[in-house]
């Protein structure tokens, strides 16, 4: 409740909203009177945050009718870059988008339109059926950086991806590479209630994060090594026999294959590679695998290491199975999709991209687990056995960074347009200057966001998008959950700011697909979502009124009755489905990205390690850098570095440094902590400075500071199962800067 | 009689500074103003062997307040229930207050003139609200109500844990108690 608002006051109505400032959703209370906000708080019925906001969540209102929000579309009127812009109405936007998008594809097929999205902050089976009635496969989002790829390589293995924990009934949790203290917080004090009743928490992370220091036990491995950690952690389950011999011998396959496999994976050849003592891995992974049921909790974080990436996750996915916590009460949970209401992939109209098209989807020649032929594969094993597919939309995309070389390349064939929604590719996406360069040379670009950023400087036309309190919400993990939470818009959008949804609904509408767009507003949509599960709600503001919520009962032990969504119904530590891709059955060793043993030359030249991307309150991604009430806690880009290699550059606490990878440097500010590895450095991502002039060449000092300029796409250093892309394990060199401008100090 | 007292729970908090956000948007403090502020206190140690804890401040109204006792207009007063805040029309921003207070825990409002501080929300306190520190916190860190109720959170935490009032060798006998 804001100061001096009386919320008492004739008039006053209570919404269910939800928070959209990362994709928690925590439920809020919105008071509205005549289409106004008045204020906001957490709500306190809410199950996840209960009643808690964070920083970003408590500024919605500074938010809402910030100056800087974008309010009408835009037309581009001078050169790229310069800011010239003509206000236009929204129908004539849409007609003059729609008719481009139309010549296009009548010149260069439906494949050369291409969507960049960012992470889940948007009704992404709109965009997903808007482009399958278009006709081109080529969307894509930072799905490869969060959680898809791993979602892919789990369901390969077990036949869905165990994301639902039941921690009330764990005795262990694992937290690999995810700092929920800074980054989660509606997770973080369930888990520190859990700890007071004996839950032990393992947290590995290079960084003595927030969560780290609540942690029983804390594993700072060098960035990037987690597969060595994984393989060791293997090693000592089966060789140390702490397996669960009943689970693997019942509902298992290969386990000879991979008791073979890990045979030297011993946690002393691990050591030295992942800079952990022998004994700490051996001790964490008797930790694990002896409280049982216990849990391993996803984190972006190794979803972001690059070329080790997908070894990885299979490897971290059979520890489950081995020590028999998957699926089991207390531990991580086979769920499948919801019976019961209306999936996002069923909303999708994936039927509708006609097979050749499928075939065209760019990257999917190279990184087959988050592309049409691992997709398909997988959807096919799902629909056999849940009876439903996961999302397409983040699970089967294009691979932004051959998306944005085939527009500078026109290989493999032209991609001339470029519609982006909710995402800043210059701040977000991998290695800066390829983003740069494509996103000024692509033929036509529109925009739909908040703000005018770099990449909205950069666009034809700019789209007003509504945010929180201006959207319903359904909270669904990606739309993979069985379970929802329902949240209504506080207010009708202002100016002429518009739903995603209806975005892409008008675009659709434009381009004849009229009869596939039966819903007109979002809220209609998601009724047609929900309408199955027979709440007596009449709409969905009903609904989110009087139920809110959709919480299945748990079922555990599923495989005893009905195996697992596999080709041979059990858990696949030899894996078929990957092997019959193209790709190693069982996870084979592979080192960091960057590292010192196999580019000893490079390490020579850049001799710290590079983690990056890690969040940070207050921001999120590569937002809310213009709301004041937030930017003052922290106002400029900080770098962590160990003070003793801090001593050794001459560099003191709060000194402008470099910080330079093979790819490029930038500039942010020594924070020397403890917290931190002499041998390694941690940059803020996301940072541009909207305060500034944001015309080109400057464009909001949008590679200044920005992480992703340090960050590498080739080929060479994706993960080869789903192309993602490394942030994180990359060999640097810091520098003091020269304070007072660009000079390199020598 | 109502005490109304807080207790913050540092083996909770992971230092987001929601609390110090919440509070400066939602009682529209100008920029340079906190009234909450949350310390962070580490990485201590040599890496890896390392703590790492929180402390959030806050106005203590202490039962002993000197900010009260030095205002020579009587715009800081301390309620029957404990709250110590300012009288905006009686301040004449002489400054005397924050002379005297030990924690720090008054500034100096440029907008007004006066002096500010947390008055824990004693606005929505009477709407039967917590103040907006307590409300958002995520991890239940902050814990506020009557210590005089023996039912409420706050007595059996103070009762039931080892706490500690900042400077309490100062006699100011705060108001509010760290779990450590």
């Amino acid at each position: 409740m804001s100061k001096n608002v009386d919320l008492n006051q004739e008039g006053v109505q209570v919404k269910k909203s939800a928070c959209y400032f990362c994709h928690q959703n925590c439920g809020v209370l919105a008071y509205v009177k005549d289409n106004k906000v008045l204020a906001i708080e957490g709500d306190p019925e809410f199950p996840t945050n209960q009643g808690g906001l964070c920083s970003r969540g408590n500024s919605a209102l500074q938010h809402l009718d910030h100056p800087d929000r974008v309010n009408y579309p835009l037309k581009r009127i001078g050169q790229r870059g310069e800011g010239k812009w003509q206000r236009i109405p929204w129908q004539q936007a849409i007609d003059e988008i729609a008719a481009r998008l139309s010549d296009i594809k009548g010149q260069f097929g439906a494949e050369a339109v291409a969507t960049a999205g960012g992470t889940q902050r948007t009704d992404d089976w709109a965009r997903r059926r808007f482009m399958n009635l278009f006709g081109s496969p080529n969307g894509f989002h930072n799905a490869h950086l969060c959680w898809i790829p791993t979602f892919m390589i789990e369901t390969a293995i077990y036949g869905w991806c165990p994301f639902d924990l039941d921690l009330g009934n764990s005795r262990c949790l694992v937290l690999w590479g995810q700092n929920p203290g800074a980054s989660g917080m509606p997770e973080m004090h369930h888990i520190v209630d859990l700890q007071q009743k004996g839950l032990k928490v393992i947290v590995i992370d290079p960084r003595y994060t927030e969560t780290a220091s609540k942690a029983d036990l804390w594993l700072p491995l060098r960035p990037g090594s987690d597969l060595a950690l994984a393989l060791a952690w293997l090693h000592v389950i089966i060789y140390s026999g702490l397996f669960d011999q009943e689970y693997v011998d019942t509902y298992c396959e290969g386990f000879e294959a991979l008791t073979d496999h890990v045979a030297d994976f011993s946690p002393e050849w691990a050591a030295p590679l992942t800079w952990l003592t022998a004994d700490q891995i051996r001790d964490s992974a008797v930790m694990y695998a002896t409280n049982k049921p216990g849990n391993i909790q996803w984190g972006t974080s190794v979803d972001q290491i690059g070329r080790p990436a997908g070894a990885t996750m299979h490897a971290r996915a059979l520890l489950r199975a081995l020590t028999g916590n998957l699926d089991v009460f207390g531990g991580d949970l086979l769920t499948g999709p919801s019976k019961e209401f209306i999936t996002d992939e069923e909303m999708e109209a994936n039927d509708s991209l006609p097979e050749e098209q499928k075939t065209k989807q760019i990257g999917s020649d190279r990184f087959k687990m988050v592309t049409w032929p691992g997709y398909g594969r997988i959807a096919e094993l799902s629909k056999a056995f849940w009876g439903k597919a996961p999302t397409a939309e983040w699970m089967c995309e294009a691979h932004p960074p051959s998306v944005f070389r085939a527009i500078l390349t026109e290989k493999p064939y032209p991609v001339k347009a470029l519609l982006v929604s909710a995402t800043n590719p210059i701040s977000s996406y991998g290695e800066t200057s390829l983003v740069m360069e494509a996103l000024q040379k692509v033929d036509f670009m529109i925009t739909s966001d908040y703000w005018m950023t770099p990449t909205a400087m950069l666009s034809d036309y700019v789209i007003p998008a509504a945010g929180a309190l201006e959207r319903p919400t359904i909270t669904s993990s990606y739309g993979c959950a069985d379970f929802l939470l329902a949240s209504q818009r506080a207010i009708q959008p202002m100016y002429e700011r518009h739903n995603d949804y209806n975005f892409w609904r008008d675009l659709g509408v434009a381009l004849g697909q009229q009869e596939h767009w039966p819903w007109e507003t979002v809220e209609d949509a998601y009724f047609h979502k929900i309408e199955g599960l027979g709440s007596g709600a009449e709409n969905y503001d009903q609904f989110v009124e009087n139920v809110r919520f959709h919480f299945p009962e748990r079922e555990y032990s599923k495989f005893k009755e009905r195996g697992f969504a596999t080709p041979s119904g059990k858990v696949e530590l030899y894996s078929s489905v990957l092997e019959g891709l193209g790709y190693p059955p069982l996870p084979e060793y592979v080192g960091p990205t960057e590292n010192e043993i196999d580019h000893p030359d490079l390490a020579k030249k850049y001799p710290l390690v590079l983690t990056t991307g890690g969040g940070f309150m207050p921001f999120h991604h590569s937002e809310h850098f213009q709301i004041k009430s937030l930017r003052y806690l922290r106002h400029e880009p900080y770098m962590d570095i160990n003070p003793a290699t801090a001593a050794s550059l001459s560099i003191k606490d709060g000194d402008w440094v470099w910080i330079e990878t093979a790819r490029g440097r930038i500039r942010q500010k020594a924070n020397l902590t403890n917290g931190i590895d002499p041998r390694v450095v941690f940059t803020q991502r996301g940072w541009w400075y909207p305060e500034r002039d944001m015309k080109s060449p400057g464009l909001g000092g949008c590679t200044e500071s920005n992480a992703n300029v340090l960050t590498t796409t080739a080929d060479k250093d994706c993960d080869p199962y789903s192309g993602a892309w490394a942030n994180r394990g990359l060999l640097c060199r810091v520098y003091k800067a020269d304070p007072l401008g660009d000079k390199e100090v020598s | 009689m109502t005490r109304y007292a807080m207790v913050m729970d540092t083996r909770r908090c992971i230092g987001c500074q929601s609390c110090t956000v919440a509070c400066k948007i939602h009682n529209e403090l100008p920029i340079d103003i906190i009234y909450n502020p949350v310390t962070t206190i580490g990485p201590t140690g040599t890496f890896p062997d390392l703590t790492l804890s929180f402390l959030p401040l806050i106005c203590m109204h202490c039962d002993n307040p000197p900010c009260v006792d030095v205002c020579p207009t009587t715009a800081s007063v301390q309620r029957d229930d404990g709250i110590v805040h300012v009288v905006d029309s009686k301040c004449v921003g002489c400054l005397s207050c924050i002379m005297a207070c030990p924690y720090g825990a008054r500034q100096h409002n440029h907008e007004t003139g006066t002096v500010s501080k947390c008055d824990f929300c004693k606005d929505r306190l009477e709407q039967g609200k917590l103040p907006h520190c307590v409300a958002t916190c995520h991890q239940k860190a902050r814990i506020f109500g009557d210590l005089h109720d023996p039912d409420s959170d706050v007595s059996k935490l103070v009762k039931n844990n080892r706490t500690v009032q900042l400077l309490g060798e100062l006699n100011t006998n705060p108001n509010v108690f760290y779990i450590y």
